[in-house]
């Protein structure tokens, strides 16, 4: 069949980009399928194969639970607050009002940083007795003694989602002031004849338009919630204990300090499932409710 | 005729965009390799440069861990290339030192890779990165041949050995003890040193009711616990049964043993009466050091290797003293807690191999330049036969190591990397209030070795 569009020869020009994508994405992947069955330790190139053991040691033990709970607290909370807060910082700029440039580059500046310095600042704004909170409440005479985000069991990993929230809601607030953009004057206009006040023009008009934008910020903040692993391994080491020990940061331990590269992949592979799993029913679901102007 | 032409087209692109690919990837090739062999010194590549000079033109790689040293020269970066360039004019070393986090996983990502540096750092036997784990995996080279081994003493040789042929050169011996500040010992009344474990808790409680923070640890590093814990562990699970680490092994005891449940009792103890400076789970290492160094609490557990951080100027001017931490019974001695330093390997794939020995043969020849700087930068207690003490503060700890010979290394060193990471994990539940007894913390530690330990 001849194609209008193309010539069939032209397939061939995919071939290097393929090529390039089978030997450095799918090929390491299979890899990790192997290592996964295997008690290969990172370094020694002689591993036995032994079945599925890494994975029955992984559902008996308690890693796997603590860290997938720990891993969804960290994205429920952040992909909620950090789209709510985002959308209200969106809606805020988004309105009239003199030096709004600015205020845009300013909730903007925290997503430019790299991820080591934010959680380098932020351990020092946490730190007990001199850090920044603590110093603050020292000046207002409020008792801080048993002050220690990052060192108790009751408030690390919140401490760290506050963090990663307030890192990424530049991210999230910008494409929801895009989207914002979108909103026709028309429709609006219209609503407003209608009679509308402002928090029916937000529910029936605006939100319904921000659909995209919704699934979008969600589910970048839900992949990014999943993924996990920068402000724990800067900022608690996945302590105290193995409080905010997520997925990717056992992974982490297990092969690097544990040398258990079999087990790691194993555990790397039941997070690969889980996150395509969970991501896959979020946007489904999203994408229903989605409508376009 | 048409379509012909262009299938021809079509294919002749191909072709030349295959050529041009396959140029890019050999050019890449050779990039790669001159890459590589700056840093693994292929030796074709160097030599290929040398015409003139009689000798080979050699390039050494050494990686090794720490920090770097705070002020003037590093003994590794900017010493001892130096030296080495003098005595052998066609050797060029090139160092490169790292954070133990990060050089662990650089240098088992390094060897496994075949990219490994020539000379690099391993720990004593079983320890993260152990010499046994390195000579068995065939990255570490047999050194029987060094010429140096008499002037070695044989605890750090075998120490550094695998099926009793040695595979490291021990940087020396560390201890672990307690700094402590004998200023704030004397304004809280304490004249005499404890010499046991009650007479130590009296100590403590002397401190605190004078307003002092007796003890202080940084809990935020979890590997931090471990400076006090084995030496409470020398005084209570080895005394009596020097061979446990090799009974555990066997299958014969475990960590769940009463001993090991009161070597955490103990600790847990410090805590619960209130020894340990508030909030230590937020604490990291350089502030808990800053804490002690500014004079703010009367104690730290720490080894020998932190002599410079620990003794840095800080906001207060004081003595420190440094002691085993006692936690025997009364009437019994005290054990120090003593261990072989990491020190430096040497890479069996490499093809500077000999060189590379050569190299070592001149920096522990007892009396070069090089052997000099050494001895003076190295903050371990030397294994080398004639090196005197380097600080005055150990000598008490040093002269009971020499003179009884009462000591217990590291646990650690005995198990498979992964335990200690346990117990630190479950103690820090808990330092933070949580309910989790000793005998639940020995429990973990037991299954994370019998789940880890393979012979």
């Amino acid at each position: 069949m001849k194609s209008t569009v193309m010539k069939k020869t032209m397939y061939f020009f995919a071939v290097p980009a393929l090529l390039f994508y089978l030997t450095f994405w799918i090929f390491p992947i299979t890899k990790l399928f192997q290592y996964s069955v295997t008690d290969y330790n990172g370094y020694a190139q002689s591993f036995n194969y032994i079945g599925f053991d890494n994975y029955k040691d992984l559902f008996s033990g308690g890693t796997l639970g603590n860290s997938i709970s720990n891993t969804l607290i960290y994205t429920v909370v952040s992909v909620v607050a950090g789209n709510l807060i985002g959308l209200g910082l969106a809606l805020l700029l988004n309105m009239k009002i003199r030096g709004k440039g600015f205020y845009r580059s300013i909730s903007y500046i925290p997503t430019l940083f790299s991820a080591i310095v934010v959680g380098f600042i932020w351990s020092y704004v946490y730190m007990p007795d001199s850090g920044m909170i603590a110093t603050f409440l020292d000046k207002l005479g409020i008792p801080n003694d048993n002050l220690n985000f990052l060192g108790s069991y009751s408030t690390a990993l919140y401490s760290i989602i506050f963090v990663e929230i307030w890192k990424n809601v530049g991210t999230t607030m910008i494409i929801f002031l895009a989207g914002l953009q979108t909103v026709p004057n028309d429709l609006l206009e219209a609503g407003r004849i209608d009679g509308c006040g402002g928090w029916k023009l937000l529910r029936y008009v605006k939100l319904p338009l921000l659909a995209t934008s919704i699934t979008i910020n969600t589910t970048l903040s839900l992949i990014n919630g999943l993924k996990a692993f920068d402000f724990p391994f800067i900022m608690t080491n996945g302590g105290p204990g193995t409080s905010t020990n997520t997925l990717i940061y056992s992974i982490y331990k297990m092969a690097f300090t544990e040398q258990m590269f079999g087990k790691a992949s194993a555990l790397g592979i039941i997070s690969f499932v889980l996150i395509i799993a969970v991501t896959a029913v979020s946007v489904l679901l999203m994408n229903r409710k989605e409508v376009s102007a | 005729m048409k379509t012909r032409t262009k299938k021809r087209t079509g294919a002749m692109l191909l072709a030349l965009m295959f050529t041009l690919l396959a140029g890019c990837g050999s050019g890449n090739n050779a990039n790669t390799a001159a890459n590589s062999a700056n840093a693994t010194n292929a030796p074709e590549a160097s030599a290929a440069a040398d015409t003139t000079a009689g000798a080979k033109k050699v390039t050494l790689t050494m990686m090794v861990s720490g920090t770097k040293a705070p002020d003037g020269q590093d003994f590794a970066l900017d010493i001892m290339p130096k030296l080495v360039k003098e005595k052998f004019p066609n050797v060029t070393l090139e160092t490169s030192k790292l954070p133990d986090e990060q050089y662990f996983t650089s240098i088992r990502t390094k060897l496994a890779s075949g990219q490994g540096p020539d000379i690099f750092w391993v720990f004593p036997r079983n320890a993260s990165l152990g010499v046994l784990d390195m000579a068995k995996a065939g990255y570490a080279a047999d050194l029987s041949d060094l010429t140096f081994w008499d002037k070695i003493s044989q605890g750090a040789k075998d120490d550094m050995s695998y099926e009793g042929k040695p595979y490291g050169i021990a940087g020396g011996l560390d201890y672990l003890g307690v700094y402590y500040n004998q200023e704030l010992f004397k304004q809280a009344g304490i004249t005499e040193m404890p010499q046991d474990w009650t007479s130590f808790l009296e100590a403590c409680q002397k401190l605190k009711d004078a307003g002092i923070t007796p003890i202080s640890v940084a809990d935020k590093d979890p590997w931090f616990l471990q400076f006090g814990m084995y030496q409470i562990a020398a005084n209570v699970v080895y005394p009596d049964e020097m061979d446990f680490d090799s009974k555990l092994q066997a299958g014969e005891k475990s960590l769940t043993d009463p001993k090991w449940v009161d070597t955490i009792s103990k600790m847990k103890e410090l805590y619960d009466k209130g020894y340990v400076v508030k909030n230590s789970l937020g604490l990291g290492s350089a502030q808990a050091a800053q804490l002690f160094v500014d004079g703010k609490a009367g104690m730290i557990f720490d080894g020998t290797w932190d002599y410079a951080t620990l003794t840095a100027k800080g906001a207060a001017d004081f003595t420190r003293g440094f002691f085993s931490l006692p936690a025997n019974e009364a009437g019994q001695p005290t054990y120090v807690s003593a261990a072989t330093a990491a020190g430096f390997a040497l890479n069996a794939k490499s093809e500077n191999l000999d060189i590379a020995k050569e190299v070592m043969n001149y920096l522990f020849d007892g009396q070069s330049d090089l052997f000099k700087a050494w001895t003076e930068s190295n903050n371990s207690i030397s294994v080398y036969s004639g090196v005197p003490l380097n600080h005055d503060l150990f000598k008490e700890v040093n002269d009971s190591y020499l003179n009884n010979g009462k000591s217990v290394y590291f646990p650690n060193q005995m198990w498979p990397t992964g335990v200690a990471e346990e117990m630190e994990a479950n103690f820090a539940e808990i330092i933070g209030g949580r309910k989790t007894t000793p005998e639940q913390v020995t429990q973990a530690m037991d299954k994370k070795f019998k789940e880890l330990w393979k012979n």
